[in-house]
């Protein structure tokens, strides 16, 4: 679990020589040819929902800090990198997340009651306080589900462009996973099954300097992590993930190439995390500060929309957050829901015998 | 009908429902214009395709991860272990993601596919080449675990396999593969899952085995009748989840247990099932359970036949399992 503050971490180092490509400048001025077709709205659309995700996070640090919730992984400072990659992709695609990119799912219109009781494992959600280290499912918006281990999910996602590929429709997989989860077999197998096949897939390696507490130089000694998709026939690109333009353009970029049948794209997104002491209050890297400075550059947005928006926001996650916090874990029975199609006889049995002790125990 | 044998068993069923079904692929190492190394899905690339058909790089865990995506996507994959030895490398994505998908999302998403794998010894595969790793499946919670001893229940159970919603480890005994011929329906048919079937009847002690082991029984319970004890054989057919009635029925008339299996004895399925015997038929039961089984050893190359629970292991222990 990455939940918890780590007050002894540096900042990262960053060779200057290094800094990945960007499109936000610090005016609040824009590169043109990354916002080509960044419209006011869609502009205004990436930064609220950016502002989203770091209120319910906040929350969802405090939850945990309060014991009221086991683990939170903070996705605070990546937020640039879940919402960018999800608005570069098409409605149809598939998205795969990891740990901190709840938001994501939000964009796709996943209600905030569902991210709510699925952190507090209720029983009101199709989740059923199985499984909330990570996001919850949500396949409506084909939001697969997934797992808290590093990587696993990479070739899952590459199986879901790969099918898609053999039945000829133009569907597209996005994968998010840290940069310690490059360590791990899934993604080797995941990014060289995604060049034999030509998968559509756009690959996700946030680097935000640190798996846990293993600083990046202990993941790799390779010149970042984009150089890795050279070996698998993938095209790989690095992108300032703190900048949501920079990250929205490669990844619609990369979506374009997918379209056209040229195969995968792994998108290293460098970004600085907010749950370390020293960057805590880091405002040149802050990606929502850097987006609103756009913002007011463009003229769309003034002091008077933000404290709206801030009012509005913080009215809806209460409503959600009382309403899970107060809400019932799930029946007892469900325990036994779903490990099958149907019940067989062995946990028809456990079930009653569940039951029984549980009749006792009152 | 057509005498066919077990790998020709196999073969028809895929072909049968690789026709009905459009959604079936099928994928593994040299499983294409090959057909496999025991060529099970020989004819399978020339007739469906290598959209259907297709030959995967050389990664278990990459078979099972990306036929996890397919099957999510809405394809029903069948995937081919090309050793059940192989199979470890995709034991975190078949215990940690195909498992336990549809429970993790409430039901939200499910990932449909059979793992079909050639399990067992007695072909000179040494330690690498000969494993029965099903005991390890079963504890996992999730999935269904197979294995045929016969064509005609390879085909019927295959079939029966792919058509049930939930994952299906399909272990094929290779032993037989060539060994057992028997007549085979040209038409699709099934043998349902969970229904094991009394391969001979008796009534002094039951004998619990699967796969090639059951032959081994069967020779072995001949020759205890002509000794005067009368084994009734179970061939369980599908291990997990296990037809439990035909099991305590039998023990209840019998009194007696014996389980054979290919598989180390520590912690293998003869554990369980010498426990549920244990908890459902303990006053019916006149002598302990016994079992025989493989060694607690890595499987041996030079002593093969040492190592398995051929009939002449099998017979001691009928003669005094039924006399004690």
């Amino acid at each position: 679990m990455e939940s918890r503050r780590e007050p002894g971490r540096p900042t990262r180092e960053r060779n200057e020589s290094q800094v990945p490509k960007g499109a936000l400048r610090d005016d609040g001025s824009v590169d043109e040819v990354a916002a080509v077709g960044l419209s006011d709205e869609l502009a205004v659309a990436l930064y609220e929902h950016m502002v989203l995700a770091r209120r319910v996070d906040e929350r969802l640090v405090a939850a945990q800090r309060a014991r009221k919730i086991a683990a939170h992984s903070s996705g605070q400072g990546d937020e640039a990198v879940a919402i960018g990659a999800v608005a570069g992709m098409r409605d149809d695609d598939w998205v795969f997340l990891s740990s901190r990119e709840v938001a994501a799912a939000n964009w796709r219109g996943m209600p905030l009651f569902v991210s709510a009781h699925h952190a507090f494992a209720t029983g009101a959600v199709a989740g059923h306080g199985r499984n909330p280290s990570v996001p919850p499912a949500f396949r409506r918006a084909r939001i697969a589900s997934v797992s808290p281990l590093a990587g696993t999910q990479i070739t899952h996602a590459v199986g879901v462009g790969w099918a898609a590929r053999l039945r000829g429709a133009d569907v597209a997989a996005l994968v998010f996973f840290g940069d310690g989860a490059t360590s791990r077999s899934d993604f080797h197998t995941g990014l060289n099954f995604a060049g034999v096949s030509r998968a559509p897939l756009v690959a996700i390696c946030r680097n935000n300097g640190w798996a846990t507490s293993t600083p990046v130089a202990r993941q790799t000694t390779s010149q970042g992590f984009a150089v890795k998709a050279l070996a698998y026939g993938l095209k790989g690109v690095q992108v300032d993930g703190s900048d949501v333009v920079a990250v929205l353009s490669a990844v619609r970029e990369a979506r374009a190439r997918a379209s056209r049948g040229e195969g995968g794209t792994l998108v290293e997104a460098v970004t600085t995390p907010r749950w370390t002491e020293a960057n805590a209050n880091d405002q040149a890297q802050d990606p929502l500060v850097r987006m609103r400075r756009h913002l007011e550059f463009r003229g769309v947005w003034t002091a008077e929309r933000d404290a709206q928006n801030n009012a509005s926001l913080t009215a809806e996650i209460d409503d959600a957050f009382a309403a899970a916090e107060g809400a019932a874990p799930p029946n007892d029975e469900s325990l036994f829901d779903h490990v099958y199609a149907e019940l067989p006889w062995h946990l028809q049995q456990q079930r009653r015998d569940l039951i029984r002790s549980t009749g006792a125990r009152r | 009908m057509t005498e066919r044998t077990m790998v020709q068993a196999i073969n028809d069923a895929l072909r049968c429902e690789m026709g009905r079904d459009d959604r079936i692929v099928v994928l593994g190492e040299d499983v294409g214009k090959i057909g496999g190394v025991f060529r099970v899905t020989q004819g399978l690339w020339d007739e469906f395709g290598e959209a259907r058909v297709i030959d995967t790089p050389l990664s278990e865990n990459g078979i099972v991860g990306t036929a996890i995506g397919m099957a999510m996507y809405g394809l029903l994959p069948i995937c081919e272990i090309q050793f059940a030895d192989f199979i470890y490398p995709a034991y975190d994505q078949i215990v940690s993601e195909l498992a336990k998908l549809r429970w993790r999302s409430g039901g939200e998403y499910s990932a449909k596919m059979v793992l079909r794998a050639p399990v067992g010894g007695g072909i000179r595969g040494g330690l690498y080449h000969s494993q029965s790793p099903e005991s390890l499946f079963i504890h996992v919670a999730g999935l269904k675990v197979v294995c045929p001893s016969n064509p005609y229940d390879a085909k019927g159970l295959l079939l029966a396999a792919i058509r049930d919603p939930d994952p299906v480890l399909f272990f094929e005994p290779k032993r037989l593969y060539r060994s057992q011929r028997s007549e085979v329906p040209d038409e699709p048919y099934t043998v349902p899952l969970e229904s094991a079937h009394v391969a001979r009847s008796g009534k002094d002690v039951t004998v619990l085995a699967w796969g090639a082991m059951l032959h081994e029984a069967l020779i072995a319970a001949t020759q205890a009748s002509e000794q005067g004890v009368d084994p009734e054989v179970i061939d369980l057919r599908t291990l997990w989840p296990i037809d439990i009635d035909t099991v305590v029925e039998s023990v209840q008339k019998t009194g007696r247990l014996v389980v054979v299996h290919e598989a180390p004895k520590t912690c293998g399925f003869g554990a369980e099932l010498v426990a549920l015997v244990n908890e459902k038929a303990f006053v019916h039961l006149q002598a302990p359970p016994a079992r025989v089984c493989g060694f607690d050893t890595p499987f041996p190359y030079a002593l093969e036949m040492e190592y398995l629970p051929l009939s002449h292991r099998i017979l001691p222990v009928l003669l005094e399992t039924a006399k004690f």
